[in-house]
């Protein structure tokens, strides 16, 4: 096939983005190449929408090394028993057969100059368009005596799979009296709520097994969270005495963990806990970073009407790896952000019709069985940041009709957004 | 800066079916054809008349869920127009 040429291809970006209108790529030439990296949240949406809404005239190809995905949203939801691992669990089939090209590897690095990503096994592959999805990689040595190592002994479980698996092991090896100690992250961080929500999957493991005498505890570097006062009445509620969060007023700073020993230490006490979950501080995956795409936050800039990288019009980057402006971390944004990129990729491929960029979340909490609670917004570009249009949050004192009625809903956009996804 | 062609412009004699079909992106993260249960319900296959009544109310807050409400209250007469002659189009199941 006759390979479309960098200059010809540069030289039409740049007349459309002067003009302001898109021009479609190539007409008659080979097929403008799109490559996502990452078959996440943000990846998998992405490659199924410039495929499936481009007719095939864009050739996409999807590499992620995994041939099975889970989700971290709702993996709280397998913590608390109320799902199993393999409900969250989902593979590449349908999107593959829908003509996706899904290369089962790992990208090793990018080079922007030539356009080409390159694979662990030396393979070249050149693109058009670039997308960068990795999600989020964790800065271990954020708490002082973790490690990569040390959580095989206190899992953080922010990736789901098997660290998902290992916490819940340790969860259901509890006898009563036994403690619980959480180190939360610090902000920016993936799913704002979820430390909270999974703080009360614990309790609702223990409240169920009748392990009256045990104890949990958040250290959060944080002075405030995420559905703050929802989750506070709700532990009050549902888990009186249970749970003790404490801020950094209260603990004076978090100083390390020993896993060996099961010690956690903060400025104030020393803790010994039967179950150490340690989530640290995040930033974005390896790829982007080497590949310049991060700033000194660890995340990267994007263009707010594009999502396209501040440092790179060819790439784009989306999900828990970009700084989203007023929008949270979730899956919610990523799928909504991942639309948003494939309208202006067919855009700039194909000549299809370009328009204002708009984003939206929703991230739904479990603090007890069929108490639910919810908080959202929109989003629009706005002072150079998606910038939130309106924001909702539940309203402490609901009826239980109304937090049961959040459950549902919030098990039937699971079963939605990962059909959005995968297929 | 991308071409902003067609969303919130107002006068337009027909509705806008491609901007109906990119607003609906927003839609499928929770509606699925042949998926609507009492959490989500069906939007697909109704008629338009139905959908922007439907719409409208979530915007001026008559009915009720926040998801809603929130996901409305960007929406232009022309936008609900669009999404309402777009998921009219689309089979239920």
């Amino acid at each position: 096939m006759p390979k479309l040429t960098r200059r010809h291809f540069t030289t039409l970006a740049g007349a459309s983005l002067a003009s302001g209108l898109f021009a479609p790529a190539a007409i008659g030439q080979a097929k403008p190449r799109v490559i996502v990296i990452g078959g996440g949240p943000a990846g998998a949406t992405i490659a199924r929408y410039v495929n499936k809404e481009s007719n095939g005239a864009v050739h996409v190809t999807l590499i992620e090394p995994q041939k099975e995905f889970t989700t971290c949203f709702f993996s709280n939801l397998y913590v608390g028993g109320y799902r199993d691992l393999q409900s969250l669990t989902h593979n590449y089939d349908k999107v593959r057969k829908e003509g996706v090209n899904v290369v089962q590897a790992t990208a090793a690095g990018i080079n922007p100059a030539t356009k080409t990503v390159v694979l662990t096994t030396q393979e070249r592959l050149p693109y058009d368009r670039l997308v960068v999805a990795p999600g989020i990689d964790l800065k271990f040595d954020s708490v002082p005596g973790y490690s990569e190592a040390a959580s095989e002994i206190m899992p953080h479980a922010w990736k789901a799979g098997p660290q998902t698996e290992l916490l819940v092991k340790k969860l259901n090896a509890l006898n009563d009296g036994d403690q619980i100690v959480m180190i939360a992250p610090p902000n920016p961080y993936r799913c704002p709520p979820g430390p909270y929500e999974r703080a009360s999957m614990f309790a609702h493991v223990l409240k169920t097994k009748g392990h009256t005498k045990s104890k949990i505890l958040i250290l959060d570097p944080k002075p405030t969270f995420s559905k703050q006062a929802l989750f506070l009445e709700g532990w009050e509620k549902h888990y009186p005495g249970m749970i003790e969060w404490q801020d950094p007023k209260m603990h004076g700073g978090i100083k390390g963990v020993d896993a060996t020993t099961g010690e956690v230490k903060t400025d104030l006490a020393n803790y010994k806990a039967q179950l150490v979950n340690v989530i640290p501080a995040q930033m974005a995956g390896k790829i982007a970073r080497d590949a310049g795409l991060a700033d000194q936050t660890g995340f990267c800039p994007i263009d707010p009407e594009t999502m396209k990288s501040k440092s790179n019009t060819d790439i784009f980057v989306v999900g828990d790896a970009c700084i989203p402006g007023d929008m949270p971390k979730s899956a919610f944004s990523a799928n909504s952000q991942a639309k948003v990129a494939a309208m202006v990729i067919r855009a700039e491929l194909t000549g299809a019709r370009a328009f204002p960029a708009r984003y939206s979340n929703t991230c739904w909490s479990l603090i007890e069985t069929d108490e639910n609670v919810k908080v959202g917004g929109a989003y629009e570009p706005g002072e150079g940041k998606i910038k939130a249009s309106s924001t909702f949050v539940s309203q402490k004192d609901e009826a239980p009709e109304l937090r049961a009625q959040n459950y549902k809903e919030s098990t039937d956009w699971y079963a939605s957004i990962v059909a959005d996804m995968f297929g | 800066m991308l071409g902003m062609l067609g969303a919130g412009s107002s006068a337009q004699a027909a509705a806008d079916l491609e901007l109906g079909r990119y607003l609906a992106t927003e839609c499928t993260t929770c509606h699925r054809p042949g998926a609507a249960t009492a959490a989500i319900p069906n939007i697909y296959s109704l008629a338009e008349s139905t959908f922007a009544e439907v719409m409208k109310g979530y915007r001026d807050k008559r009915l009720a869920n926040p998801v809603m409400q929130n996901i409305a209250s960007r929406l232009s007469d022309d936008d609900i127009a669009a999404l309402a002659a777009f998921f009219a189009t689309v089979k239920a199941n």
